[in-house]
């Protein structure tokens, strides 16, 4: 009687510890702290594209067209993409209390800031990655400018070759990212 | 002669009546106990009750199912629709395969057979009105995003590649 209530306590310690990992391993930020903003902005973009919504937009990629192939490509896995972005007629409009919840979140769960570009003319523009081994399983990118505030979240495994390789293309800025191969044949050259 | 014995048994009996009398007392009634006879069974009345309760559920259990049938057919009409009009649209999806005269020539039993080669090679299946309108709604804001994301890489990468004492770059932190 008392081993039985001993492995349900354990089974139920177990749940509860998978639980917590779970949540923990999930990269999804949470931005709602935003949301007050949308009403001061001039121009507000928010992107809420869940793992069901990712899968049913995938199926309009076409197989046949490499551009839309490409980017099939690069969304089949993730489990969602967030975006708040909010421009401003004048400057002032936010300040960094509002950017803190966010930024609580992108300082824990194993989130690592890879790069962080402080511009006075562009704003600073601060890039985190979550890593789950060696994978990358979440990125994030803080765009804070005096008349803006964009904030990206990509939730899943996101595969910056392909992020990279959409440079150009369906409207997509040109990253002037170059892969090491092409690298080397210009060097060649 | 007094009748009065005819009406009511006084005054002087008329013999004859007195015979009558005889004759009939017999059959006059006699009160006693109904018997019933052993052999006589009445027939048990049955009880109907539960036979007439399981009719009605399963008649009810029909009319649910009919009626949930005939409202998911209702919901599930354009999906049907496309599903009907699924070989011509087969072959839009699959231009490859040459619409030539012979192929409309060839027997029914064909063009069904290419149909079901078909369809396990599109990992694609046909979309409602609803779902299609949400998928494109999906795709458009998936657009947006990768924008916006390629963007603020964009702007990353211009300000790593070209760094001026004004630019600040910080690589490779760890937070937290």
């Amino acid at each position: 009687m008392k081993s039985s209530f001993n492995k349900h306590l354990i089974a139920l310690l177990l749940i509860i510890t998978s639980a917590f990992v779970a949540k923990a391993q999930d990269t999804r930020i949470q931005m709602n702290s935003l949301d007050h903003l949308a009403a001061k902005a001039n121009q507000t973009v928010d992107v809420n594209v869940d793992e069901r919504l990712m899968k049913l937009a995938a199926r309009l990629f076409s197989d046949k067209d490499e551009d839309e192939l490409k980017v099939k490509k690069l969304i089949e896995g993730l489990k969602g993409i967030y975006v708040k972005s909010f421009e401003f007629e004048t400057e002032g409009q936010y300040v960094a209390a509002d950017l803190e919840p966010i930024r609580a979140q992108l300082r824990g769960a194993g989130w690592t800031r890879l790069v962080n570009v402080i511009s006075k003319k562009e704003g600073n523009v601060e890039v985190y990655l979550q890593f789950a081994g060696e994978m990358v399983n979440g990125l994030a990118v803080l765009h804070t400018d005096d008349k803006e505030l964009t904030v990206v979240n990509i939730v899943g495994p996101v595969n910056l070759d392909k992020l990279a390789q959409l440079e150009g293309q369906m409207g997509i800025p040109d990253l002037g990212i170059e892969s090491p191969k092409a690298k080397k044949k210009t060097n060649e050259q | 002669m007094n009748d009065d014995y005819l009406w009511d048994k006084t005054g002087e009996p008329d013999p004859q009546v007195q015979e009558l009398e005889e004759i009939l007392g017999t059959l006059r009634y006699q009160p006693k106990p109904l018997q019933i006879p052993n052999e006589l069974t009445l027939p048990q009345r049955r009880n109907y009750f539960p036979w007439v309760a399981i009719a009605a559920g399963v008649l009810l259990a029909i009319l649910a199912g009919g009626i949930w049938l005939s409202t998911r057919s209702r919901s599930d009409a354009p999906q049907r629709q496309a599903e009907v009009t699924a070989p011509a649209p087969v072959k839009e999806v699959t231009p490859s395969v040459p619409k030539t005269p012979e192929r409309k020539n060839e027997p029914r039993e064909e063009v069904v057979a290419v149909v079901h080669k078909h369809r396990p090679r599109s990992s694609t299946p046909i979309l409602s009105k609803g779902e299609r309108e949400e998928a494109l709604m999906a795709k458009e804001q998936v657009m947006i995003a990768l924008r916006l994301t390629t963007e603020k890489l964009s702007l990353v990468h211009k300000k790593t590649q070209n760094t001026s004492p004004v630019n600040q770059i910080k690589n490779q932190h760890r937070v937290g």
